[in-house]
């Protein structure tokens, strides 16, 4: 099956492919799920060579696992997020403190530099503010509006009822909203990213 | 629960939070491409060696299963080790028992067909 047609296929299915020796479909999950990986663990560790690895240990286990992967029993991307979870906690339980600078910043040619400095700072800030939060709210707070998925799969990943992930969530982004309040005027709070 | 100034405050913030984020970098993506055809090229060599095992289970299973052959494969190499080295006892016998057979009969019950029967013959 050419490259276009796997892209409508479903995470499940192209890993039943790949198991079934499709190499084509081992691309399409890669540009899928590696950026969505990539994306959660530098969240998670700060250092863009850290999340470089666990994204690649990440997908050599989804890779491993693809033989053995029955159909119908969960969600790749439930399973991966998990996995990225718990290696990034492994590697923040061996390297506590490291510095932030060490991220990578992507760079917005389109975007002016001032603009670019008050997104990063907003990042940053945010960044800050989630590692402030309770790990399940911050969690939930994560997956729901940055990696923007659905509240019943954010249920599943976390393994607990829609409602009580409705109530991590509204809890979380009350903390948020009064902990960044504090940097308002620095950081442009109110005025639309403008 | 956020009110909707809260809302849209935040949303500023997780839309920064979204842009800052990262893409997988070439040398990344080629990482993880070799790791997936590495893995792949395992699962046809673990293929290849369950149909192996497969036939060698047909085989068994045919024999009568692995009593069977573990019967056989003794009498095998019975029969070899009494063929390379014959013990002095079983030579005698042999000798004496050929000893008893003098003579070849040949029986011949339709001399016109050609067709004849042999009984015993002598070594």
């Amino acid at each position: 099956m050419p490259y276009d047609a796997m892209d409508e296929l479903s995470d499940e299915s192209l890993l039943v492919r790949y198991a079934g020796g499709d190499a084509v479909a081992a691309r399409v999950l890669m540009a899928r799920l590696a950026p969505w990986v990539l994306a959660q663990a530098t969240r998670r560790l700060g250092i863009r060579a850290e999340a470089e690895d666990v994204t690649q240990e990440a997908m050599l286990r989804l890779w491993k696992v693809a033989p053995r992967w029955e159909p119908g029993s969960a969600r790749v991307s439930t399973w991966l997020y998990r996995v990225v979870a718990n290696l990034c906690t492994d590697r923040q339980r061996r390297t506590r403190g490291v510095a932030l600078s060490a991220v990578a910043e992507p760079v917005d040619p389109a975007a002016g530099v001032e603009e670019r400095m008050q997104d990063d700072a907003r990042a940053e800030a945010l960044r800050a503010a989630l590692a402030r939060l309770p790990a399940r709210q911050r969690e939930a707070v994560e997956l729901r509006h940055i990696d923007g998925l659905a509240n019943p799969e954010i249920a599943e990943i976390m393994d607990t009822g829609i409602e009580a992930v409705e109530s991590l969530i509204a809890r979380g982004k009350r903390a948020l909203a009064a902990d960044l309040t504090q940097r308002k005027d620095e950081l442009g709070y109110t005025d639309g990213g403008q | 629960m956020a009110g909707n100034d809260d809302q849209r405050d935040l949303d500023v913030f997780f839309e920064a939070a979204r842009e800052r984020t990262p893409d997988p970098s070439a040398a990344l993506l080629a990482r993880i491409a070799a790791d997936a055809d590495a893995t792949q090229a395992g699962f046809r060599v673990r293929a290849h060696a369950r149909r192996s095992s497969g036939r060698l289970r047909q085989f068994l299973d045919a024999l009568g299963g692995w009593p069977a052959a573990a019967g056989l494969a003794a009498a095998t190499l019975a029969g070899m080790w009494i063929g390379f080295d014959p013990p002095g006892d079983l030579q005698a016998w042999a000798r004496d028992s050929l000893d008893q057979v003098q003579n070849a009969h040949v029986i011949d019950i339709m001399p016109g067909t050609g067709l004849d029967l042999i009984g015993e013959a002598s070594l």
